[in-house]
């Protein structure tokens, strides 16, 4: 039997499968977690810049001047929004709080909505 | 209609294919395992399990057009064209529709699906109140189709660690039960890091029970009741 399944297939091709809005935030959960983890050493290097001088700090505003820089940017909101929201909705289903059926669909719809108007909000503030 | 079918036979093929059947359902067809009852007269090649055909012996899960459900439960009226029938997500492939469920069996029995109780038996049979047996409610209708740990991704990426969600709710089965005694042995062997904490709350595994079941809440149980235990 062992053998049998080691060399046998697997139905595994996500593309094909119908994920409920529940396991679409969770995913985002995840992608905007490493996305947060790979720029923090960046975004903290540029926090101490800007908070070095004027003149600095205006730099690093010019920097988002350039539109795909700024999309970027916009990227990492939608990334750290996602994640807080996402995150806050785990830690309260955790203790039980919105964690039926009905509530946990509503929350991801929330969370997933919500950091899409804060990401929107940001690309109308540096891209427009 | 049109069906769309995952096709595997490993005595001939290298690899799985999709096959196109065309069927004309009749008056009394009602289900999707109406319609592969009768592809399989057409077909005796094509291969399923199905035995009790009401949603009682959870044979016929199967991923039908992206998610999973039982054939014998699915309403032909509202079915997407084609319908797309594929094995259930992350399990060996045996033939076509037929999954190898060694590994799902593996973990229900190890979380010894009984009740455990060595305390000298009553006369009659252990008597619980009401209340009691209300709690088993939610919990003892599981078939053991694995709709619902096949379409976990947690159970996807950690099939031989994490029990996944079928296990856990038949864990719960017995944790909630008034006459068991092993509370405290259970939660012990589930205090684990892939055991039970490998569950990220996703989910999936409540929406697509077709028992109407939440295995999600009966992790969420779980885990309070090892909080409890441990302050």
């Amino acid at each position: 039997m062992r053998a049998r399944s080691a060399s046998a297939p697997k139905f595994m091709n996500l593309s094909q499968i119908r994920f409920p809005v529940g396991a679409i935030a969770s995913i985002g959960h995840r992608v905007s977690g490493v996305l947060l983890l790979v720029s923090l050493p960046l975004l903290a290097l540029a926090l101490d810049r800007s908070l070095r001088s004027e003149s600095e700090f205006e730099a690093l505003r010019d920097l988002v001047s350039e539109p795909w820089r700024a999309l970027l940017l916009v990227i990492l909101v939608w990334a750290a929004a996602h994640h807080v929201l996402a995150g806050v909705r785990h830690l309260l289903m955790d203790i039980g709080v919105g964690s039926r059926l009905s509530q946990a669909r509503t929350s991801a719809w929330a969370a997933i909505l919500a950091a899409g108007i804060i990401a929107l909000a940001a690309a109308v503030r540096w891209l427009s | 209609m049109r069906v769309s079918i995952y096709r595997f036979n490993p005595e001939t093929d290298a690899k799985p294919r999709m096959q196109d059947y065309d069927v004309a359902p009749e008056a009394g067809d009602k289900k999707l395992l109406d319609v592969l009852m009768r592809l399989k007269t057409m077909d005796d090649s094509l291969s399923f399990r199905r035995s009790c055909r009401e949603g009682v012996c959870g044979s016929d899960a199967m991923n039908i057009n992206g998610r999973n459900g039982l054939a014998c439960l699915t309403s032909l009226p509202g079915l997407k064209e084609p319908v797309v029938l594929r094995p259930l997500p992350g399990f060996p492939v045996i033939r076509d529709l037929i999954v190898d469920m060694t590994q799902f069996f593996a973990h229900y029995h190890s979380i010894k699906p009984y009740l455990i109780n060595n305390e000298v038996p009553p006369e009659r049979e252990r008597l619980q109140s009401p209340a009691e047996r209300e709690k088993l409610n939610g919990l003892y209708e599981c078939i053991l189709c694995a709709c619902c740990s096949a379409f976990c991704p947690s159970f996807w990426w950690n099939p031989d660690k994490f029990i996944g969600p079928a296990g856990l709710l038949q864990a719960y089965r017995f944790i909630a039960d008034s006459r068991d005694t092993a509370t405290a042995a259970r939660l012990a062997y589930l205090d684990d890091v892939y055991r039970l904490y490998r569950c990220r709350t996703i989910m999936n595994c409540t929406e697509v029970c077709p028992k109407g079941l939440s295995p999600s809440h009966a992790i969420e149980r779980i885990r309070l009741a090892l909080v409890r235990e441990s302050s």
